[in-house]
């Protein structure tokens, strides 16, 4: 039975390093060490292309070449037979072999030696067993399909964008295995993505902010490929990343809107998967490991189809129907009045940034949001609202029509529960909610310059 | 009449390829199409001329093959400990028997590469399985090394060998 590529990617990530024999020109055979053998699709692998030597020119002389790659589980050798078509420089598939090459360099200490100039593109035409001893595989982790089955069913009873999100993280715990996961949400028009959701870290992050193109999720988005690290990577660790997006925002810094983005400190193995409607990117799953090469090629598709199901299902919850409240309408609710001291909610115009008593709160969509809110609140006494008429209203200025004004609501709702502020959003419906002020508000408003 | 050019290998070199290193040779079949074998142990010639690896002859038959035809071979040794690497190429490679001892040689390479790999975390049984021949199965192969490289990841990686590199 021919041998399929698919069936043999384990061997591909380096664990046991991968050797390339090639031919020159005038018949002399070179040999040489590989550090990543990249799965390309059924029929294509991509070898990293570093230094220009032997291999190198020989494969631009004569495109042969053939492969030696190992599974590191058991010992069964695999030679394929390899036609050099082009090198991609750029995209997905260089960015891929980028992340993953940054952490074999930084395993191996060869960071600072190890650096991608091309992702060499192979047809396999064909691989070969090698007769030899092998040794029995170790026990499987456990089934990724059956745990994706049980996923999806548990999914498509979510009704509501945080119950969705949280319920993605209890099956990423529960069938998965998986205890380190956040889901971040793109905001395209400002290329920022932000966290609505994690599980696992000791702060959950939500509305901690990273720049597209930053660190293993930033490079997924962008990219919209799934980005895969088996061992910690100093240039993909997110203590760097967030660095790098406050040097490059240029926030003033009487405004310290950081929120510090949950992680592991020494991440050992980073999954970013894409989370997609259709071509457009909605956000980014992330999973992460201190242990190392955790996430393999089985572990990348099944969070791809996991993705998968979350991104239509995001996107069908985004035009579901408004449902009014179930009870009494929220008008008729009467709440007593707010006592104690009052609290002062400050809003800077500059960047729509809210702090209540001092504390920073939120930014952005999300800070506008409570702002109108709050404003609505104290000019008319109004705490019923809808996710439709927030959607319209001008002074919130969502980036653009799709953006996912459920997300910036989540995001809102679990900040103020997290500082535990005195301003609460109560759902009362599917597309409804309430605003349950505590204390009296005073209202500052700081504009823009001032 | 002595032959007035020394050898490619100094002592050093030759100690190094006949330590625990991972050892992979490469040929080419006319028409530009390279075979591959991993090798299981190697020993140098008292004048340091001449490099013989072991390997087993099945999984090594399409090198064998061109080895037979053409003579061309390249051999690479890499510790894994450090990533030094170095390759050494030959025209005149040709099957040769096995000489008493061998197969001990074959032994004592496993034991070395398996254990300096074991210290890096690596299974000993898995390491084992990759290197296992079956003793009637074991070839040597032997050649003139006529250039070499230092294949050390790094600037300095291709460059031709000097001594003590």
């Amino acid at each position: 039975m021919k041998i399929k590529l698919d069936s043999i990617r384990a061997c591909l990530d380096g664990v046991i390093p991968g050797t390339i024999a090639t031919c020159g020109a005038d018949g002399t055979p070179n040999m040489a060490y590989l550090s990543q053998v990249q799965y390309v699709d059924a029929g294509h692998v991509a070898l990293s292309y570093q230094f220009f030597n032997t291999t190198r020119r020989n494969i631009l002389a004569n495109p042969y070449a053939r492969v030696a790659v190992i599974d590191p589980e058991t010992a069964a050798h695999y030679r394929l037979t390899l036609q050099y078509l082009r090198t991609e420089q750029d995209g997905p598939l260089f960015e891929k072999m980028k992340a993953k090459l940054a952490g074999i360099a930084s395993h191996t200490g060869m960071a600072g030696v190890f650096r991608l100039l091309g992702a060499d593109v192979y047809r396999v035409l064909d691989i070969e067993r090698v007769p030899g001893q092998t040794i029995a595989p170790p026990p499987p982790r456990g089934n990724l399909l059956a745990a994706l089955r049980a996923s999806a069913e548990q999914l498509c009873h979510c009704t509501e964008l945080d119950g969705l999100l949280a319920q993605t993280l209890n099956c990423l715990e529960l069938h998965f295995d998986i205890h380190y996961a956040m889901v971040l949400m793109l905001d395209a028009a400002n290329g920022r993505l932000y966290t609505v959701a994690s599980r696992g870290y000791a702060q959950s992050g939500v509305g901690s902010e990273i720049a597209l193109g930053d660190g293993v999720i930033g490079v997924a988005a962008r990219e919209k490929t799934p980005i895969r690290i088996g061992h910690f990577a100093a240039e993909y660790s997110y203590g760097r990343a967030i660095r790098d997006s406050l040097e490059r925002s240029g926030v003033a810094p009487h405004l310290d809107t950081e929120i510090p983005l949950p992680g592991l400190p020494e991440s050992r193995s980073q999954l970013a998967v894409p989370i997609r409607a259709g071509e457009r990117v909605l956000g980014v799953l992330y999973v992460e490991s201190p242990q190392d090469l955790r996430f393999g090629y089985d572990d990348e598709d099944a969070l791809i189809s996991l993705a998968g199901g979350l991104g239509a299902a995001i996107q069908l919850l985004q035009h579901a129907q408004v449902e009014p409240p179930d009870s009494t309408p929220a008008a008729a609710r009467r709440h007593a009045p707010a006592g104690g001291p009052p609290v002062q909610v400050r809003h800077y115009a500059e960047n729509d940034s809210v702090f209540l008593d001092g504390h920073y709160l939120i930014k952005g969509v999300a800070g506008a949001i409570l702002w109108a809110l709050v404003r609505d609140f104290a000019d008319t006494g109004r705490s019923a609202f809808t996710n439709r008429e927030l959607r319209l209203d001008p002074r919130i200025r969502l980036p653009d029509v799709s953006d996912n004004l459920e997300a910036r609501l989540i995001l809102l709702g679990r900040r103020l529960v997290e500082h535990q502020a005195p301003i609460r959003l109560d759902k009362t419906g599917r597309g409804c909610f309430e605003l349950r002020v505590e204390r009296p508000l005073e209202l500052v408003h700081i504009p823009h310059g001032a | 009449m002595a032959d007035p050019v020394p050898p490619i290998l100094d002592d050093e070199h030759a100690a190094f390829v006949c330590g625990g290193v991972s050892i992979s040779a490469a040929s080419c079949r006319s028409g530009g199409l390279p075979n591959m074998a991993r090798a299981t142990g190697c020993r140098v010639s008292a004048d340091r001329r001449s490099i013989t690896i072991l390997l087993a002859a099945t999984p090594s038959a399409g090198l064998i093959d061109d080895v037979r035809r053409n003579g061309a071979i390249a051999v690479v040794f890499s510790l894994p400990a450090n990533h030094r690497t170095l390759q050494f190429k030959g025209n005149d490679a040709r099957i040769v028997p096995l000489e008493a001892g061998d197969q001990a040689l074959v032994s004592r390479y496993v034991q070395a590469f398996a254990g300096g790999l074991e210290l890096l975390g690596y299974s000993g049984p898995l390491i084992r399985s990759m290197l296992a021949c079956p003793a009637d199965d074991l070839t040597a192969i032997c050649f003139t090394p006529s250039t070499a490289f230092s294949q050390t990841p790094g600037p300095e990686a291709g460059n031709a060998l000097r001594s003590g590199s």
